[in-house]
């Protein structure tokens, strides 16, 4: 699942109408000051070099040790300042930031535009192999204008958009800490300009930071946080119970019921920018034909299926690719007009013409592939046994990430891929563009690294997504995805599964702490300033 | 002795050297490919492309091979995903490890060998039943599960004691990596839930062997002469019977210390605890092949060392062994 993503398109009206905009100062009254605060993450941690961070939950730290450009508004997701006080579009290949002056990195060092444009710079270019290149694949350029201003320049293809840069892996770095003490070493020991300063990190054990007393926007209330990374969701479970954290980034279904209860827990939830799928193998010679995917879809009542899984609770059934978070979804009609319900007769009648024709051959075992993530093993096994139940043999294969995407992304050996269904996830930015574009461009079915892994390819939904990726207007840009989607799924490329559900465990004691549907971790920036009783 | 043991340290060598070609064809046969991983998905071909290159993956074998052999011994082995050597990223979770791995030996051996023997003396009593249905129970309890009841009981009902995690530890001589966790409060309180949970298939383990070998060797005549010589009950017990009862218990603590550190992968994963058993189990879903290579080799290494410490120890509890 991809990570974090991208934040390409927020429109011209948006970041226009904030010109001249000032950063806002969180309030708070009657906050207390002082206190740990220790967070339950459920892996260890990688990287704390936000240019070449890709894990969300690194993204936690990053959160809270640098600042961004500038921040997705808690609510609206609409681009705020942050950094940057305001910005003024020049043209359609160039934006204009205006940077807080007086910002300071945890080192004494000033913050200036030299820093912004190293740190764009830097993984826009190729040369640095870094995994977030993808994400600012529209920059062309940043350019320092004075010591406070920068020009980001656009590639001609992306022209129109406004940057996002409200990603953590776009969070700000010292340009000369970095160069002096060198890429591998920043890593492990981060310097930023944010509300806490880097302690120590003790691998496998927990990350610390505390107070940056000198926080350019505001005094953190809080004195220090500590990250742990508790692999187990039971164990997490029974820290939060316990008292032994205060968040936990991630809560089972089964679990929450337990702790709606709760009264020293507050659970809270919010639909994530996130889908997940069972995609067809368009290039396999069965799944290649729609009679094959429609008997499937009609095999199962997936809505059934999600619900026996998540209880309405950390997943809700999806029926298109974008999120109900988000403008353009478009679920209502895909429901009604797309969905397909359980018919076995149907289905049946399908595999048997199938059959007929040799396309389906006698005996042959359909491969459904899935990660080992128990939610969407149990979905695959689902679609496997109504496979069975309809006299199609059906297999579930779960495999590790490295291999899965192995199979996923083709090879020069294998570009056909050697399999017909496999669920995956992918998770983006606050733009339709970061699900329709990706998962179903053509120009994102190449062997090597695929997002469009089901490989479809079809004029019209290109064409549509190319038209939507370089308009401004959002009601037409709407219009677009509508159709696009409506293309897309009625060609039953793929099932749609679920959209996620963050849901997060709070002690009762933290005050002011929102959950993000971005996923993020926000402890202090222009919108909070958490602190506990 | 010393030609023997010098036979056995060469054994030992040949092994791992063995073992570092097995390993690292097995690495290189396991489907997946590291800098597909690291670059996550949606990465551009290019990135893919370079770090490939970066890490040398599109080197021949033999090549590949040689750089994490030389570069192991060298210590210029760099981890693909830690940002360090590979001997750092080893050393680092390493005390963890070997703390709770003594902490668990020291438990599961003072509760084992007494019960045991406890058992074999007062044969068919009720604290022979008991003894004998507890370590079947410790044996066929999953550590994960147990782990968990320690948690629930202790840490969430009672609330004595902390549920998961490593606690305060201080760094020994200024060296970072060298932290020590159970010479403060908070860390001995961290460590008590991990040990117990570790030392529970050991212990039941080891109060059964020490049972069966107490029970056999008393009925050997060489006892029933030191009986009749008028010897008091409890130098018979001790002196003639305990000690040569020791040596399979001595054999089994012994693989044990090699399990104990190089297969606490369960009890580390549910407790949260930073020792090498979760560094492996994380590099392998990392894909660090640097790193799953430099571990294995090293806890082959540990493992065999183990052994050859047992078999020379044999030599001391059973003065009949000897080796040439």
């Amino acid at each position: 699942m991809k990570r974090v993503g991208l934040i390409l398109t927020l429109g011209l009206l948006v970041f226009g109408s904030l010109a001249f905009a000032q950063t806002p100062v969180p309030e708070t009254p009657g906050a207390n000051v002082g206190g740990d605060l220790v967070i339950g993450v459920s892996q260890t941690f990688k990287d704390m070099d936000p240019r070449i961070m890709n894990s969300a939950y690194d993204a936690y730290v990053m959160n809270v040790v640098y600042d961004g450009l500038i921040i997705l508004h808690p609510e609206t997701l609409a681009p705020a300042p942050w950094i940057a006080k305001s910005w003024d579009i020049l043209s359609d290949s160039q934006v204009r930031f205006y940077l807080n002056e007086g910002i300071k990195f945890h080192n004494g060092e000033d913050l200036t535009a030299e820093d912004v444009a190293f740190t764009f710079n830097w993984i826009a270019d190729e040369a640095n192999n870094s995994p977030n290149l993808t994400e600012l694949i529209w920059v062309e350029e940043v350019i320092i204008v004075d010591d406070y201003t920068v020009d980001v320049i656009t590639k001609p293809e992306y022209a129109p958009f406004a940057p996002g840069f409200g990603s953590e892996t776009q969070s700000i770095v010292p340009m000369d800490y970095v160069l002096e003490v060198g890429d591998a070493a920043f890593n492990l020991e981060p310097v930023g300009s944010g509300p806490f300063k880097f302690v120590e990190w003790l691998p496998g054990e927990h990350i610390k930071v505390e107070r940056n007393e000198d926080y350019w926007l505001v005094y953190p209330n809080l004195d220090s946080i500590t990250y742990r990374p508790i692999p187990e969701l039971s164990v997490m479970m029974l820290e939060l119970e316990s008292g032994g954290v205060d968040i936990v980034d991630n809560m089972p279904a089964a679990d929450v019921p337990r702790f709606m209860e709760m009264d020293d827990v507050v659970v809270q939830q919010v639909g994530s920018l996130s889908y997940f799928h069972m995609y067809f193998n368009l290039q396999s010679p069965i799944s290649s034909d729609i009679r094959f995917r429609k008997a499937c879809y009609m095999s199962v009542e997936m809505e059934d299926a999600v619900f026996s899984i998540f209880q309405n609770l950390t997943g809700v059934k999806s029926y298109g690719c974008i999120p109900p978070a988000l403008w353009a979804n478009d679920q209502e009609y895909l429901r009604d007009n797309v969905y397909l319900e359980e018919n076995d007769e149907e289905a049946q009648r399908l595999f048997a013409e199938l059959r007929a024709e040799g396309i389906l051959p006698e005996g042959y075992t359909v491969r459904i592939h899935t990660p080992l993530d128990p939610r969407r093993r149990q979905l695959a096994t689902i679609m496997a046994t109504s496979l069975i139940e309809n006299g199609v043999d059906a297999e579930v294969i779960p495999l590790d990430w490295g291999p899965l995407l192995d199979l996923a992304y083709r090879s020069e050996s294998d570009p056909v891929g050697d399999f017909e269904m496999m669920w995956m996830g992918w998770s983006g930015g606050p733009d339709p563009h970061d699900f329709a574009f990706y998962l179903f461009h053509s120009d994102n079915a190449t062997v090597g690294s695929a997002d469009n892994m089901s490989w479809t390819q079809i004029p019209e939904v290109d064409d549509l997504l190319d038209k939507a990726a370089t308009t401004l207007d959002q009601a037409e840009r709407e219009g677009y995805y509508v159709e696009a989607q409506r293309l897309i799924f009625s060609n039953y490329s793929a099932i749609p599964g679920y959209h996620y559900v963050e849901t997060r465990g709070v002690r009762a004691r933290v005050q002011g702490y929102t959950i993000s549907p971005l996923g993020s971790m926000w402890m202090v920036t222009p919108y909070h300033n958490v602190w506990v009783n | 002795m010393i030609g023997y043991t010098l036979r056995r340290l060469l054994q030992v060598v040949f092994t791992l050297f063995a073992l570092t070609v097995l390993v690292f064809v097995l690495l290189k046969l396991m489907p997946g490919d590291p800098a597909v991983v690291m670059a996550g998905i949606g990465a551009q071909l290019e990135t893919i492309e370079g770090i490939r290159e970066e890490l040398g993956l599109n080197r021949p074998w033999p090549v590949q091979y040689w750089r994490f052999i030389s570069g192991l011994f060298s210590g210029r082995l760099q981890a693909m995903t830690y940002h360090k050597p590979v001997y750092l990223v080893i050393a680092q979770r390493l005390p963890a490890t070997i703390e709770l791995g003594l902490f668990g030996l020291i438990i599961a051996l003072a509760v084992s060998i007494p019960a045991g023997l406890l058992s074999a003396i007062y044969r068919n009593s009720l604290l022979d039943y008991t003894v004998t249905t507890v370590a079947l129970m410790g044996i066929s309890i999953p550590v994960f599960w147990f782990a968990l009841m320690l948690m629930l009981v202790f840490g969430v009902i009672l609330g004595i004691l902390p549920v998961s995690g490593r606690g305060d530890s201080i760094a020994l001589f200024g060296w970072q990596w060298l932290r020590v966790s159970f010479v403060t409060w908070d860390g001995f309180r961290h460590l008590i839930i991990p040990s117990v949970a570790l030392a529970s298939v050991q212990m039941a383990m080891n109060a059964r062997l020490t049972r069966a070998s107490m029970l056999e060797v008393l009925r050997e005549e060489y006892v029933n002469t030191a009986r009749a010589k008028g010897l008091k009950e409890r130098i018979v017990l001790i002196k003639h019977a305990f000690r040569n009862a020791l040596a399979p218990v001595v054999t089994n603590v012994g693989i044990q210390v090699g399990t104990l550190i190089a297969g606490a992968v369960l009890t580390e994963t549910t407790t949260a605890w930073p020792g090498v058993g979760r560094l492996m189990v994380e590099a392998l879903q990392r894909q660090d092949q640097a790193v799953v290579f430099g571990l294995a080799i090293f806890m082959a290494f540990f493992f065999q060392i183990s052994y050859v410490i047992v078999d020379l120890m044999y030599a001391y509890i059973d003065p009949r062994i000897t080796y040439d």
